[in-house]
């Protein structure tokens, strides 16, 4: 399947592709795309879900890769790689949730060249949309691409599509924020807010804009974190559910938890009412259960996967329990 | 005799540089000047009439050169004889989602990709049958006209008496299997370049060229010429190297046909290669199978009886279908012991891509269900599942009630080699709470008795031409489609001429060159091909032994030929002298070596006729001694199966017969995740009887390489469809394991040697996939007791059967159907749970009509 045809921009510096960001997006919101490590975005475009008139290239642009320790907390660039963030001997001792959660994107190659920005970013994902423009248009357009019907669920009027990253949900326990650049200057969001929770417009982010770098709050760093990811197969597979845990302990007792969800939802989703179910409480079976449960109520898995739905959300509960009771024991 | 050589060692694949460094040519890595990129249009509808197609816009485009359609080249084709159900673009009709309408030739891949949405298709879109048992009730709107209620064709056969065998079983088992579809994935897509050579004469476009990704050069040169109008001797059909073809290109494939019709449309050549969505289309693989299946056993664990009723969902073409669902049939027999046998097979057509030919070909499913089930029996009668595949043993050489011919049965030896291997004995059902072992056997031909072409020709044919230089090249229309065909030739030239490997140069798959081979697919190379080199270096021999034997001054029985050496048996015999051999030639003979030798050779000759005559030569100087005296020496070699192996005489018994048969068993260990019904194989013993390994690594490769094809389709492989839309079209959600979840694998090889095999050798490609489903399905029963009699084992089907055990909270995990109990079909599997309204098509379209309408995943 070839590419379409587009003009690559390749800024070197964050004012110049901002500025081009602004010149090119104004003319229509579809007429720029931007590209970091391109395995989300060239894949699609090959499936001509996107048909930008302008791709700029930000992968090279300098200073976006780092991640440091700064007062506040860690700082990380939105093009430093996954394989960097999976690497981070600063990550892994104080946040190991999220290298945890980036080990487990795709394979080792995909890892190289994708990044926490584009992670973030990503599209969301439906077997009824990821396909070729023949495969759509024999099944009927749906509404999240040239058309308006939905083949997961019918009669609605908007898409389900699910978010399928796998570092966002370590990020929202994490109480990550993100900094969103464009010419007319920076804004800073808790990630929670980037997300709509709508399938189409998944993602609160203009096209002039680009997300610049990711916060992990000084208040969030040294908690025990596990991240549990159902998948069919052991690399390269999306994940069909996918459940972060972040904990802190206390005398045999939990201090803090928090709980998020992903790939069963248009959103990652962190989940309400973890931190007060378990802290100040000593972990066992039901409790760890009850937070499956928690998590399951608010799993919306839809067929826009593989696996049936409600396998998926029976996953969330297990893999909630599971996660729960593992980072209580690490 | 044991004491080879060149065969039996493990050596390197002779073309295994190239593919590693990527200086190997496939398909798509080949261009010839002012070629053309071809593009195909496919049907978005499953069925459909076409009633009108306007180029005219494409046509027009800038860069477009032509853009052909069914009537360019209106012939049916197909590669059985009885299937000539195909056109190579859609003449009237389109079968399924994917089928072909048109193709584009253009400069490049984008105008091609552009002129294709400027082809104008006016459809009538018709009823569409996605399901077999119910496309079986088609009354009208029938797929193929001449095929009444879709059905492609059907099989009763009844061997021994099967209900007296019933009524003397001591227990009977009778239960649905249902086995999901499954492709071949191989790494490389189909590729085809066509060129219409200049006649050199006349000026005028000549021969076709055809460089293609094929099982079998000699079909498709044959097809195109039905298709085109051009006679055989008019075509040349080259083979490039193959990346893999797992059956998926044992037959003609669209593209083959279609770049050579663009070719001569365009007048240019060329080349269109699949995207791997287009392969999924293009399919072959092995259909959804619903297999009812009884066995009857007595208490010592005999069968006395099977009862198989098997329904195939072939897919909108004939292609393999009726070899396949014959197959199902005929090896039932030649495994086990069975006296009373009865089948009753159902080839179906539906509205999706074609099934055909893949790995273990037919065998497979059955051979899920029957594993299964004799597990069953065993646990029932309270007998050991290694023992009562011991009770059942055929008494080789012997001919089975369905008339297949079995002379050696290394199955004994396999089961004792992977019981003994995995502990099998004192491990089975202590592994602890959620980890188990288990047993399964199978078995595969090597090489069909009988062609699908009805002619008296040999199966196989090769040339081996040896000139002054030493060099022994070996013509053969085998094809080396990365299974090892050309090693395995050079290795059994090499062994029978006594000559080093070195010397081997082999010509393979090139129909101007090569005699006619019937290709690569049933695992016949090695049996047929191999015999058919085999008897042409003997041939040759013979020439070289009279010279040399002239030269030494005895016979040429007396002569021994080894490590490039003639020798005198009596001389051979006393030692195999190691400074003899060191002395005179190296073991491999390089490029300069033979140039020295060239020079080298008139001083040599001079000195020998000075001496008088020798105890020994070198295989050179025996040579040019021989074409002094016959010219250049050639020698022609064939194999036919010989009448005896040709089967019964029943309507469809041409079906199952072999030559050989190979064996296997195998031992699973598994354990199951309770809590999510995840499945993870932790190892697999796999013992198999290939007669006689010529290369014991490429052996091993081959069982290693089953096994984990197996293992795809036991745990996560499986085409899910959507009222014919393919969901997972595409190798990220069309899940082969990767090399995470790969289980170790012992491979372990049993050498029955074969009397009518090349050195006793048989085939070692297919025969070990089948047994690795049930392997893994006994595994499961024996780690959590649950009974899969539906695969994939994906884990929603483990859990759902692990819930009902428990009678725990059931979820509808899997649209109501219980894996372990299976009643009905489900056209999307179980891997997706379809709730939707589906494609919004034709009024017509069944799947219009009311599905469920609520969202899934609610409390
Ligand atoms: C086979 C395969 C398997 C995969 N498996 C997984 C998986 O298991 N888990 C998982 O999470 N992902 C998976 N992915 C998706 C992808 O590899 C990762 O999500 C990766 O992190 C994406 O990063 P990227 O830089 O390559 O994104 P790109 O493709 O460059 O971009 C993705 C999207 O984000 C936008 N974007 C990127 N960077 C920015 C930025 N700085 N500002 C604003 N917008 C931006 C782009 O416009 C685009 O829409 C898989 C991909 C493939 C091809
Ligand atoms: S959820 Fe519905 S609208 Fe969204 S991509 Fe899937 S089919 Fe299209």
């Amino acid at each position: 399947m070839s590419l379409p045809q587009f003009n690559l921009l390749r800024p070197r510096i964050l004012e110049d592709a901002l500025s081009l960001l602004a010149k090119h997006a104004g003319e229509s919101p579809a007429s720029t795309r931007v590209v970091a490590g391109g395995t989300d975005l060239i894949p699609s475009m090959r499936q001509k879900l996107f048909e930008p008139e302008y791709v700029v290239d930000v992968h090279h642009l300098a200073g976006l890769k780092e991640i440091r320790q700064t007062a506040r907390g860690v700082e990380i660039g939105a093009l430093a790689s996954l394989t960097a963030i999976e690497q981070s001997a600063l990550l892994r001792r104080r946040y190991p949730v999220l290298s945890e959660a980036a080990a487990t994107v795709a394979s080792p190659l995909l890892r190289n060249m994708g990044t926490i920005g584009g992670n973030i970013c990503l599209d969301t994902r439906c077997l009824w949309y990821n396909q070729s423009p023949t495969w759509r248009k024999g099944c009927g357009f749906c509404i999240k691409k040239d058309g308006d019907l939905c083949h997961v669920a019918p009669g609605g009027t908007t898409c389900w599509a699910a978010f399928s990253g796998d570092t966002p949900p370590a990020l929202l326990c994490l109480e990550a924020e993100v900094e969103i650049a464009s010419a007319s200057g920076t804004r800073r969001i808790p990630l929670s807010e980037l997300y709509t929770g709508d399938g189409v417009a998944y993602r609160k982010l203009r096209p002039d804009e680009l997300l610049t770098r990711v916060f992990l709050p000084e208040s969030s760093a040294d908690y025990r974190g596990v991240y549990r990811k159902l998948r069919v197969r052991g690399s390269i597979d999306y994940p069909l559910a996918g459940v972060a845990v972040v904990m802190k302990g206390s005398d045999g007792h939990i201090a803090d938890a928090r709980l998020a969800i992903t790939a069963v939802n248009p959103a990652p989703l962190l989940v309400k009412g973890v931190s007060e179910l378990l802290t100040g409480k000593a972990m066992d079976e039901s409790l760890a259960a009850a937070a499956g449960d928690l998590a399951a109520k608010i799993a919306r898995p839809l067929t826009t996967s593989a696996l049936t739905p409600e396998y998926r959300r029976e996953m969330i509960r297990v893999f909630a329990k599971r996660a729960v009771l593992a980072a209580a024991e690490n | 005799m044991t004491d080879f050589s060149v065969i039996g060692k493990p050596i390197a694949m002779i073309d295994a540089a190239g593919k590693t460094t990527g200086a190997g040519k496939y398909t798509d890595d080949l261009s010839v000047p002012g070629m053309l990129v071809g593009r195909i249009l496919h049907s978005p509808y499953p069925h459909a009439r076409i009633k009108r197609i306007d180029t005219s816009r494409a046509e027009k485009l800038e860069g477009v050169v032509a853009v052909a359609i069914g009537k360019d080249a209106p012939n049916t084709y197909g590669i059985l004889p009885v299937g000539h159900d195909e056109h190579a673009l859609a003449l009237d009709k389109v079968r399924y989602v994917g089928d072909n309408v048109a193709c584009v030739a253009a400069v490049d891949e984008a105008t091609a990709d552009r002129a294709l949405e400027l082809i104008d298709v006016e459809y009538e879109v018709l009823p569409a049958y996605f399901d077999p048992e119910e496309s079986m009730k088609a009354e009208t709107d029938l797929i193929h006209d001449n095929k009444p209620h879709n059905l492609e064709k059907d099989y009763h056969h009844v061997f021994g008496d099967p209900d007296k065998g019933f009524a003397e079983a001591d227990c009977v088992a009778e239960a649905r299997f249902v086995a999901g579809e499954v492709t071949h994935a191989a790494m490389e897509p189909h590729s085809t370049l066509a060129s219409f050579e200049i006649d050199s004469q006349t000026g005028k476009p000549g021969r076709l060229i055809v460089w293609s990704s094929t099982q079998v050069p000699y079909y498709l040169q044959h097809k195109l010429s039905l298709v085109l109008d051009v006679p055989m001797a008019q075509i040349r059909v080259i083979k490039p190297l193959v990346g893999g073809g797992f059956g998926g290109k044992s037959e003609v494939i669209p593209l083959e046909i279609i770049a050579a019709i663009a070719a001569r449309k365009a007048r240019a050549p060329v080349k269109i290669t699949y995207t791997r969505e287009e392969v999924f289309w293009a399919h072959r693989g092995r259909p959804r199978t619903l297999i009812d299946l009884k066995t009857g056993v007595k208490r010592d664990g005999s069968i006395t009886a099977v009862k198989a009723r098997v329904m195939q969902d072939g897919g909108a073409y004939c292609s393999y279908g009726v070899v396949t669902i014959l197959y199902s049939g005929a090896l039932l027999g030649a495994l086990y012991d069975i006296p009373n046998i009865q089948y009753d097979g159902y080839r179906v057509l539906t509205n999706k891509p074609a099934c055909g030919a893949m790995r273990g070909h037919g065998t497979v499913n059955v051979r899920f269900a029957f594993e299964s089930q004799l597990d069953e029996l065993a646990a029932r009668i309270n007998l050991d599942p290694a023992e009562i595949r011991r009770r059942n043993l055929l008494k080789a050489p012997c001919v089975t009630v369905n008339g297949l011919r079995v002379q050696s049965y290394g199955l004994p030896e396999c089961i004792e080699k992977t019981i003994e291997r995995s502990g099998w004995r004192d491990r089975k059902g202590k592994l602890g709470k959620g980890r188990g072992l288990g047993i399964a056997c199978s078995h595969y031909v090597s090489g069909a008795a009988n062609s699908i072409i009805r002619s008296d020709m040999p199966h196989s044919t090769v040339n081996i031409k040896i000139d002054r230089d030493g060099g022994v090249v070996v013509y053969t229309g085998a094809s080396e489609i990365g299974q090892g065909s050309d090693t395995m030739t050079a290795q059994i030239a090499a062994e029978t001429l006594g000559c080093s490997l070195g010397r081997i140069r082999i010509v393979a798959a090139d129909t101007d060159l090569t005699p006619i081979d019937i290709g690569s697919y049933s695992s016949r190379v090695t049996f047929m091909a191999g015999n058919a080199t085999l008897r042409a270096a003997v041939e040759v021999k013979k020439q070289i032994a009279s010279a040399a034997a002239r030269k030494m001054g005895c016979t040429a029985d007396d002569l021994v030929f080894r490590d490039d050496l003639v020798v005198r048996k009596k001389l051979a015999g006393e030692s195999h002298a190691a400074t003899l051999v060191s002395a005179a030639v190296p073991s491999e003979a390089s490029v300069s070596e033979r140039v020295e030798g060239q020079i080298l050779r008139g001083s040599l000759q001079q000195k020998r006729k000075d001496e008088g005559p020798k105890d020994s030569m070198s295989f050179e100087e025996a040579v040019v001694a021989a074409i002094d005296f016959h010219g250049t020496l050639t020698g022609t070699g064939s194999y036919a199966p010989p009448a005896e192996a040709r089967g019964g005489k029943h309507k469809g018994g041409g079906v199952g017969p072999s030559p050989a048969y190979s064996y296997s068993a195998q031992v699973a260990e598994v354990s199951v995740d309770e809590g999510t019904g995840e499945v993870t194989v932790h190892k697999v013993w796999a013992a198999h009887d290939c007669g006689r390994a010529l290369n014991p690594v490429s052996v091993e490769g081959q069982i290693i390489g089953s096994v984990w094809m197996g293992m795809g389709q036991a745990l996560t492989e499986e085409m899910v469809w959507k009222d014919g839309m393919l969901m997972n079209p595409g190798l990220l959600e069309y899940r082969s394991p990767s090399s995470v979840e790969s289980p170790e694998v012992e491979p372990i090889i049993v050498e029955s040697i074969d009397p009518e095999g090349p050195f006793g050798a048989k085939e070692c490609s297919e025969g070990s996939l089948a047994a690795t489903i049930p392997a893994i399905a006994n595994a499961i029963f024996d780690a959590v007791g649950v009974r899969m009699h539906e695969s994939p084992f994906t884990p929603e089907r483990v859990l759902a059967a692990l819930r009902a055990k428990k009678n725990a909270k059931p979820i509808n995990l899997t649209d109501g159907v219980d894996p372990t109990n299976p009643a009905r079909f489900r056209e999307h599997g179980g891997s997706l749970w379809f709730k939707g309204k589906g494609p919004e098509r034709h009024a017509l379209d069944p799947s219009r009509l009311a599905a469920p309408l609520e969202a899934g995943g609610d409390d």
